[in-house]
C-alpha cells in the first residue's frame, strides 16, 4: 500500500515539471497580456501624463489627491454605489421569479425562455438609443402614449433632469441585466432535483415554505454568483448613461465610468484617469474579495 | 537531403528577393499620409481631387489619405502621436492646436508660406491658427453662426422683421407664445456638445469675454446679464420646456419641423432644411444685438507634423492642391463652409449666395474660442453650471462664480 502511494507521488512530481515547462509559454503570455497593461496604469497613476501620453514628471499620489479634492469625482463615485446596489438589486429580485416561472413546466415554455434571453443579444448601446428615441420629450413614443391617454397634458422632458434621468437609467439597467441573471438562476433551478419537493409536499410544506427553506438556500451559490458578476458588470457599464444623458444635466448622473471617459479621452487628462481605473479596480477587487470571504464563512457555518 | 534543403532555401530566398524588389521600387515615392476629418460622404472625393492633382504633377509622391470620423479624430491622433507614428498632414479643430503647439508636434509654418501666398487669405480665419506669432496650422474649414427664423411663424405672431436686438426676440417669443399655436418662440440648447456655446452668444452680445487676462470672464456682469436673460426665457415659456433635454440635434429638429420660431444655427443647418423639410419658409439674420454686435466664428486647421520625414513635399501639397483656388471652391461650396480665401468668396457659388451674407456678414464681429489650456474642460464647467441655472437648482451669479473659479484653475494648469 504505502510503496504504491510513494510511487504514485514520485509520478505526479515527474509529471509535474514537464507540465509546467508545457504551459510556461501561456502562462508567461498571460502574465504579460494582464500584467503589462495594469504596470504601465499604475506607472501613468504616479506621473505627469500629458494628452500624448508623453510621460513628464513623477508625481508620487498628486493624482490621487486630485481626484480626492474633486467634488464630481466624490459624487460620482457614491452615485455609482446607488447605481450597481439599484440595478444589481433590482436585477436579481426581478430574476427570480421569472425564474422560477420559467422552471415551471408550462405549455411554451421553450418560447418564453427565448423571449427572456433575447434581449441579450442586442447590444447594450442599440437598446439605449432606442430608449433615447423613445424617453425624446418632444417625439417620443412614450410621451406620445401617455399624451394620448390623456395622462399628460405637456410634453415632458424626461431626461432633462436628475429626479427623472437616473431613475429611468437604473430601470433599463435592471431591464438589460435581467436576461443574463435569470439565466444563471434557472441553471441553479434546473439542478435542484424534483424529488426534494414532492418529498416537501407530502410532508405538508407550502408554496412559499418550499421556496423560503428550499429553493432559495439550494440556489445560494448561483445568486451568490449572479450578484457578483452582476456588480462587475454594472460598476463598469457605461453604454446606458453615456447614449442617455453624457452624465449630464450638471454632473448629476454621472458615474465613475462616464467621469472616467470624461476625464482621459475628452480632457486629455491621462494621468488622473489611470488613478480613478486603479481606484475603480480596487473597488471591486475589494468588494470580489470581501463578498468571497463572506460567502464562505456563512457557508461553513451552514455545514 | 541536405542538398535539397539547401536547394529549397535558395529557392525561397530568391522568391524572398523577388517580392522584396517590388516594394522596394514603389518605396522609391515619396510617401506623405494625410489624416482627412469626414465632413461628410463627400469629403473623401474632395481630397481625392487633390491628390490627383498633385500626383499628376509630382509623380514621385504617393499621397496616401485616411478617413476619420470627428468622433475618433482628437483620439486617433492622441494614439498616433504616442505611438510615434504621426502621419504627415491632419485636419485637427482649431482649438487643439494649443496643445499640440506646446507639446512640439506641429511644424511651424512661417519659413514655407510666401507672402503672396498669406496674402491669398482673409485674415480673421488665419489668425486663429496663430500662437504667439507663429504659425501652426492652414485654415481648412471656417463657419460662423446666424439665427434662423420661421417666416410663417413670426408672419402669424404679427412680426414682420427679424429681431435685431435681444429684446426684440423676447417681445417677437411673447408673440409667438401667444399667436403661434403651440409653437416655441425661441429654441434653446441645454445638453451635451455646445451647451455653452448657444449661451456664449448672449454674452459676447452683451459685451462679455470668455477669457479676459487669463482669467474667466463667464462670470462678468455680461455673463450673468446673458444668464439672466436665458433664464426668464425659459421661466416665461418661450422656449421649448425643459432645455436641459435638448441637445443640438434636438433643438434644429424643432426648427425643421416649424415648432419653433428662432434658433441659433450654423450653415450645415441649411443643407439639413434643403433634404429634409424644403417647405420651411425660413429667413436668416445675424446674431440680435445686446450692447454689441458679436458671433461665434469655428474654424478646423489643417497642419503638418513636426516628425514628418518630408515637411517640404507636405507643404508642397498643402499649397498646390490642397488650397488651389479650384479645390478650395469645390470644398467650401460642397461642404457647406464659408470661404476662407479670397478667391473663394469672389466665385459666384458664394458671392450670389444671399442667404450665406447672413454668415459672411457676421465675420468682422466673429469670436473664436480662445486658445487656451483645458478648454474642453473649461467649456463642460460652464455647461454644468448653466444646466443648474435653466434648472433652477442655482442662482445666475453663484453658479458662474463658482464655475469662473474652476475655469481661472484649468486656465492656469
Amino acid at each position: 500500500m504505502r510503496s504504491d502511494e510513494r510511487k504514485t507521488t514520485m509520478l505526479d512530481r515527474t509529471r509535474t515539471l514537464p507540465a509546467l515547462l508545457l504551459i510556461l509559454p501561456s502562462l508567461a503570455l498571460s502574465i504579460w497580456i494582464i500584467g503589462y497593461p495594469i504596470y504601465d496604469v499604475v506607472y501613468t497613476s504616479l506621473h505627469e501624463v500629458n494628452r500624448f501620453g508623453r510621460v513628464r514628471d513623477f508625481a508620487g499620489l498628486t493624482n490621487f489627491a486630485k481626484l480626492f479634492a474633486d467634488p464630481i469625482f466624490i459624487a460620482s463615485l457614491w452615485r455609482t454605489v446607488l447605481w450597481t446596489a439599484t440595478v444589481v438589486g433590482g436585477a436579481i429580485l426581478l430574476s427570480i421569479p421569472i425564474a422560477v416561472m420559467l422552471n415551471e413546466d408550462f405549455y411554451g415554455r421553450g418560447i418564453a425562455r427565448v423571449i427572456v434571453m433575447l434581449p441579450w443579444a442586442i447590444s447594450l448601446a442599440m437598446t439605449a438609443i432606442v430608449w433615447r428615441w423613445s424617453l425624446n420629450g418632444q417625439y417620443g413614443m412614450i410621451n406620445a402614449t401617455l399624451f394620448q391617454l390623456g395622462i399628460l397634458d405637456g410634453p415632458v422632458e424626461w431626461l432633462a433632469s436628475f429626479d427623472t434621468a437616473f431613475p429611468i437609467e437604473i430601470a433599463i439597467g435592471i431591464l438589460v441585466s435581467i436576461p443574463f441573471t435569470a439565466t444563471v438562476l434557472l441553471g441553479g433551478l434546473s439542478s435542484i432535483p424534483a424529488d426534494v419537493y414532492e418529498a416537501a409536499t407530502i410532508d405538508g410544506a407550502t408554496g412559499w415554505q418550499r421556496f423560503r427553506y428550499m429553493t432559495l438556500p439550494l440556489m445560494k451559490p448561483f445568486l451568490q454568483i449572479a450578484i457578483v458578476l452582476n456588480v462587475i458588470n454594472v460598476f463598469n457599464s457605461f453604454p446606458i448613461i453615456w447614449v442617455l444623458t453624457q452624465g449630464e444635466p450638471a454632473n448629476s448622473t454621472d458615474i465613475l465610468v462616464t467621469y472616467l471617459y470624461k476625464l482621459a479621452f475628452r480632457y486629455g487628462r491621462l494621468d488622473t484617469a489611470a488613478a480613478m481605473s486603479l481606484i475603480m479596480f480596487a473597488i471591486l477587487l475589494v468588494f470580489t474579495a470581501a463578498y468571497i470571504v463572506l460567502a464562505r464563512r456563512s457557508e461553513e457555518k451552514g455545514a | 537531403m541536405l542538398n535539397r534543403r539547401l536547394a529549397t532555401l535558395a529557392g525561397g530566398m530568391a522568391a524572398a528577393a523577388l517580392l522584396a524588389l517590388g516594394p522596394a521600387q514603389a518605396q522609391e515615392k515619396t510617401e506623405i499620409r494625410v489624416i482627412v476629418a469626414h465632413y461628410s460622404d463627400q469629403t473623401m472625393g474632395i481630397f481625392g481631387g487633390m491628390e490627383a492633382d498633385f500626383e499628376a504633377a509630382h509623380p514621385d509622391v504617393d499621397i496616401k489619405l485616411e478617413d476619420v470620423s470627428w468622433d475618433n479624430l482628437q483620439q486617433r491622433l492622441t494614439t498616433d502621436i504616442a505611438g510615434g507614428t504621426p502621419p504627415d498632414i491632419a485636419i485637427i479643430g482649431t482649438r487643439w492646436l494649443l496643445d499640440y503647439a506646446a507639446n512640439d508636434i506641429a511644424e511651424p509654418l512661417d519659413d514655407y508660406m510666401t507672402p503672396e501666398f498669406k496674402a491669398k487669405f482673409i485674415e480673421a480665419f488665419l489668425e486663429p491658427s496663430v500662437i504667439d506669432g507663429v504659425t501652426y496650422g492652414l485654415p481648412v474649414a471656417a463657419s460662423a453662426r446666424a439665427m434662423y427664423y420661421n417666416k410663417d411663424l413670426l408672419e402669424k405672431a404679427g412680426i414682420s422683421a427679424p429681431p435685431a436686438t435681444w429684446d426684440e426676440l423676447v417681445a417677437a417669443a411673447t408673440a409667438v407664445k401667444e399667436k403661434g399655436e403651440g409653437a416655441y418662440g425661441f429654441g434653446m440648447q441645454g445638453k451635451e456638445i455646445e451647451t455653452d456655446i448657444y449661451w456664449y452668444y448672449a454674452l459676447w452680445a452683451h459685451g462679455g469675454e470668455l477669457v479676459e487676462d487669463g482669467k474667466s470672464g463667464i462670470a462678468s456682469e455680461a455673463g450673468i446679464k446673458a444668464a439672466n436673460l436665458y433664464k426668464s426665457l425659459i421661466d416665461q415659456g418661450l422656449t421649448q420646456p425643459s432645455p436641459t433635454g435638448s441637445n443640438r440635434q434636438d433643438m434644429e429638429s424643432l426648427f425643421k419641423q416649424g415648432r419653433a420660431a428662432m434658433i441659433l444655427s450654423g450653415p450645415w443647418l441649411r443643407g439639413q432644411i434643403k433634404t429634409e423639410a424644403p417647405d420651411l419658409n425660413y429667413g436668416l439674420a445675424p446674431i440680435p444685438k445686446g450692447t454689441v454686435q458679436a458671433t461665434y466664428g469655428v474654424t478646423d486647421t489643417i497642419m503638418i507634423f513636426k516628425d514628418s520625414e518630408h515637411k517640404e513635399v507636405a507643404w508642397q501639397f498643402l499649397e498646390e492642391a490642397a488650397f488651389s483656388d479650384k479645390n478650395r471652391i469645390a470644398f467650401s461650396e460642397k461642404e457647406g463652409f464659408l470661404p476662407v480665401m479670397k478667391a473663394e468668396a469672389a466665385a459666384p457659388a458664394f458671392a450670389d449666395d444671399e442667404e450665406l451674407k447672413a454668415f459672411t456678414g457676421m465675420l468682422p464681429y466673429a469670436k473664436f474660442a480662445p486658445l487656451i489650456p483645458n478648454w474642453e474642460a473649461a467649456s463642460d464647467t460652464a455647461s454644468a453650471a448653466l444646466q443648474q441655472i435653466y434648472q433652477g437648482q442655482a442662482e445666475p451669479e453663484a453658479a458662474l462664480t463658482d464655475a469662473a473659479r474652476k475655469i481661472d484653475e484649468l486656465i492656469q494648469q
